[in-house]
């Protein structure tokens, strides 16, 4: 038993490289946050980047799952869902490295991670909120979180003074204190129809992404899975602050690619850099600045 | 399916079929726990607070949230259980006596910002009420 979880495994026919040294960046590139954890994740993280057994063998990723686990019962219930999944998939990782057929194990746990997460997402925003469904999540955050405020500007049609009245208005007011006079609320169409798209884009792709990852699919339909993962990630991460969720998902994306899929495994490698890039870079910050020129 | 490409997705609809329990019942809220709810409603952490009221004799009070009690105020405001609540009460009582301020009872209520459909009016919403009695077991009450 011990054994096995130390020896590395082989790479010939098992999960690629490029998944697991992807997956080690993550961590490095987004710490635990908790001081007496980071250490230990960090470096796993750096030997695994630098040393092939300890990257390959899955004593290392079973060790990390178990520190992300420590990590959100520490500060529960405060951690994002993407540590969750974060948690689930060095599980994943270990799990397939230390037995037979690791690569169509790892495949097959990333197919049903992404369904799964992806399809409870749909839940909450479907069925579970009604506040979604109506518009108002998006027709108030696009407005409230600062985060969010660029793209509105730019997308949006709004102005900054806009935004700051708008701000006001949405701010609640003591129960049952009433203003004389309300703050005007500006919501130009085209904000309206940023919201929209924001709403029903999100959460058509999202549904898509489950299904196909839930079901068995071959032919055109596996080509449809991959290019909604890569179109959610693209589209996605441009906007929404969450990178670590974005890396982690075209990470489990790569891990489906087959051995002579070399466009499809360059095309995941490359989403993991445009959402390192978009979290980087503040494009929409940029665009707001010049558009207001 | 093998059991080893079962058992992390086994895990994620456990700990998410948790979530989804605490969140109906418990109070907590669709963004955290691990049940993949965020981006889906305005009940997020950052719409969430705690108000936290001190009383003895001849005293009465809200307090400030000191930066030392930030954390646990925050973890109550995403989950308002009634243990949540008294760990918060505890440092509470715990900072005053630092203080040498006198505390019989600490109050805590808990806090939410609403939007109305259509005009998004907002308004905020009592969501717990709390009582932690110093010397007696904490009392919940609605």
């Amino acid at each position: 038993m011990w054994t096995r979880l130390l020896r590395p495994a082989s790479e010939a026919g098992g999960v690629p490289d490029s998944v697991l040294t992807l997956t080690a960046i993550i961590l490095l590139l987004r710490p635990l946050e908790v001081w007496w954890l980071v250490p230990f994740v960090l470096a796993l993280a750096c030997l695994s980047l630098v040393l092939r057994p300890v990257r390959r063998a899955p004593i290392t990723w079973m060790l990390v799952a178990g520190l992300v686990a420590i990590r959100i019962a520490a500060v529960w219930p405060l951690s994002d869902n993407h540590i969750y999944l974060l948690a689930y998939w060095c599980l994943a990782i270990g799990l397939s490295l230390s037995g037979p057929a690791p690569a169509a194990t790892l495949t097959t746990g990333s197919r049903w991670l992404l369904g799964a997460a992806f399809g409870l997402a749909v839940l909450w925003k479907g069925v579970l909120s009604p506040d979604y469904m109506d518009g108002r999540f998006f027709r108030v955050t696009l407005l409230t979180d600062e985060r969010f405020a660029d793209a509105s500007l730019v997308f949006g049609g709004l102005s900054r003074e806009q935004m700051a009245l708008n701000r006001q208005f949405l701010e609640p007011l003591p129960e049952g204190a009433e203003l004389l006079d309300s703050p005007p609320f500006v919501e130009p169409p085209r904000l309206r129809a940023f919201a929209a798209a924001a709403t029903w884009g999100g959460l058509v792709l999202e549904a898509l992404v489950a299904v196909l990852n839930l079901i068995p699919v071959e032919g055109r339909l596996l080509a449809a899975r991959h290019a909604s993962l890569l179109a959610f990630c693209v589209t996605t991460y441009a906007l929404a602050p969450v990178a670590g969720f974005g890396w982690l998902i075209a990470t489990m994306g790569l891990a489906q690619c087959r051995v002579n899929q070399r466009a499809l495994h360059g095309a995941y490698v490359g989403v993991f850099v445009l959402i390192l890039l978009y979290s980087e870079f503040p494009w929409t910050g940029v665009l707001a600045d010049l558009t207001e020129r | 399916m093998t059991l080893r490409a079962a058992l992390p997705v086994g895990l994620l609809l456990a700990v998410a079929a948790a979530q989804l329990t605490l969140a109906r019942t418990a109070g907590l809220s669709p963004w955290k726990g691990g049940g993949f709810g965020m981006f889906s409603t305005t009940d997020d952490t950052g719409r969430r607070r705690v108000r936290v009221f001190v009383s003895a004799p001849e005293r009465s009070e809200e307090t400030a949230i000191p930066p030392s009690l930030e954390d646990l105020a925050r973890r109550a405001a995403v989950l308002p259980t009634d243990a949540a609540l008294s760990r918060l009460a505890r440092g509470v009582v715990e900072r005053e006596r630092r203080y040498r301020r006198p505390v019989d009872t600490v109050r805590i209520e808990t806090w939410r910002i609403d939007y109305a459909p259509g005009t998004l009016a907002a308004s905020t919403r009592r969501t717990r009420d709390f009582v932690y009695r110093v010397d007696t077991a904490a009392a919940p009450r609605q």
